[in-house]
């Protein structure tokens, strides 16, 4: 052990440790390098393909319908047909996704012709985010930058955190670090929607910031306000599901329940240009408005 | 002769290590268990720690700590500088204090995870999120459990490679 404390190992741990700490603090605040960039280049393909092949898999198994014989049968005539289709089934599941994402985005262009958007998959979603924030296969050589919202055909589902060249950070509307203004159009009230660790769990969102008379209701549609230029107007965010009394002050705050599965969402559009993109300044409660949260968007 | 293992050893933990960062990050690979997914890289670091050397164990945790990082998408070498020093501790030990077997290995594991995810928790959580304990006790413990079951599987894996390629060195 005396060797140890004398040796040339111990030295090399800590110049390693130090070089680490101090990519710690360049990384927390140039807010990029070029390793994670290099990671971010050499992952991305791979995991698309792991992505890829995981659908596919999950697809296969997901059969409880067919009895043991018909299973038997249906593979007996794929491996008939596989010869002759090999090429074909090598492009199908591409040109599938593709269709989906493309119709997806017809949907919402059709809805909303000014805003320029991109298709993306999800391609990763990290174990210690704890607030389901995921990756996406497209990036700065595509047009995507941070700040641009990230949406699919149900719904609003977070915004883009950091770019690499061929993918992106996404963190996700359930998380604590994002906070977007909301309006009911029904009842013509507004908020901010944000979330904690419990609402999370349970897939929820909070609209805060709304007056003790409020005449909000369940069922009510919460949209994306447009104020702080974040956020295009009138995107859905969800639907009220309760309206409950703040626990800091007089004022009420309603469960919102998102339309899409925000922890399990595959495809997505992000919205890499939108009319008003960035105008005002960003909606900042206060301290004193807020005492759970005082991370701004 | 006996470089040539060790480089052929050290391309497998990388390879190792990269493939399990992929199923990790794969989403609907790893199914949710109390709402969270297992760490694979935690363990495999620890098991690669408890056969190498001190420089190298440290070395391949930092590899394991530079991809949790790059997953998370945060601040770059956290977990690079935590599984830095919690792997040259763990071959120090287990070349100074005990032998290496699998109750040693899930000892080891033990500790050394819990560290790691305490680590998370303070850090990164802690002092940034709101409802801290809520989220100890309904993210970060469930998530601790259910990456040390991977554990004993991940030091069979490195033994064998361990093994296998150090007796071509004899």
């Amino acid at each position: 052990m005396k060797d140890f404390f004398k040796g040339s190992s111990l030295k090399v741990l800590i110049i390693a440790v130090v070089v680490l700490l101090g990519l710690v603090i360049y990384t927390a605040t140039a807010g990029g390098s070029i390793v994670a960039g290099l990671l971010g280049f050499v992952s991305a393909p791979m995991q698309s393909i792991a992505t890829d092949v995981t659908g596919n898999v999950t697809e296969f198994f997901d059969l409880e319908s067919y009895s043991k014989e018909e299973l038997k049968e249906l593979v007996d005539r794929l491996q008939q047909e596989r010869s002759a289709l090999a090429q074909q089934l090598v492009d199908y599941e591409e040109k599938k996704r593709e269709n989906e994402q493309l119709k997806q985005q017809l949907e919402i262009a059709q809805l909303e012709p000014e805003n320029e958007m991109r298709s993306a998959s999800v391609i990763g979603r990290d174990p210690n985010d704890v607030f389901s924030g995921f990756s996406i296969d497209k990036g700065s050589l595509a047009g995507v930058s941070v700040g641009d919202p990230v949406i699919t055909n149900q719904g609003l589902v977070g915004v883009v955190s950091q770019v690499y060249a061929t993918s992106s950070m996404v963190t996700c509307l359930l998380s604590e670090d994002l906070q977007v203004a909301a309006v009911s159009i029904d009842r013509e009230e507004s908020g901010v929607v944000t979330s904690n660790i419990m609402t999370a769990s349970s897939g929820l969102l909070r609209l805060n910031y709304l007056s003790s008379e409020t005449q909000l209701e369940a069922g009510d549609i919460i949209t994306t306000s447009g104020a702080g230029g974040s956020f295009p107007p009138n995107i859905i965010i969800g639907e009220v599901q309760s309206v409950e009394k703040s626990e800091y002050d007089i004022s009420k705050y309603a469960v919102v329940k998102p339309y899409e599965d925000l922890a399990h969402v595959q495809d997505v559009q992000v919205i890499v240009s939108f009319p008003g993109k960035g105008e005002e300044a960003p909606v900042l409660p206060t301290d004193e408005e807020d005492p759970t949260k005082e991370d701004a968007e | 002769m006996r470089d040539f293992n060790c480089v052929i050893r050290y391309l497998a933990y990388t390879l190792e290590l990269l493939v399990l960062f992929m199923l990790q990050e794969t989403p609907g690979l790893l199914p949710h268990v109390y709402g969270v997914r297992p760490v694979l890289l935690f363990p495999a670091v620890v098991a690669i720690a408890l056969f190498e050397e001190e420089l190298p164990a440290m070395a391949f945790g930092i590899v394991g700590g530079l991809f949790c990082d790059f997953g998370l998408g945060g601040a770059l070498g956290f977990h690079g500088a935590i599984l830095a020093v919690l792997c040259f501790l763990i071959s120090l030990q287990s070349r100074s204090i005990m032998q290496v077997n699998l109750a040693t290995a899930l000892l080891t594991g033990l500790w050394s995870i819990a560290l790691t995810i305490c680590a998370q928790w303070f850090f990164l959580y802690y002092f940034t999120y709101s409802m801290p304990e809520y989220a100890f006790t309904h993210h970060y413990v469930p998530k601790y459990f259910y990456t040390l079951l991977f554990l004993p599987l991940l030091y069979f894996l490195n033994r064998g490679l361990y093994q296998a390629v150090r007796a071509q060195d004899r």
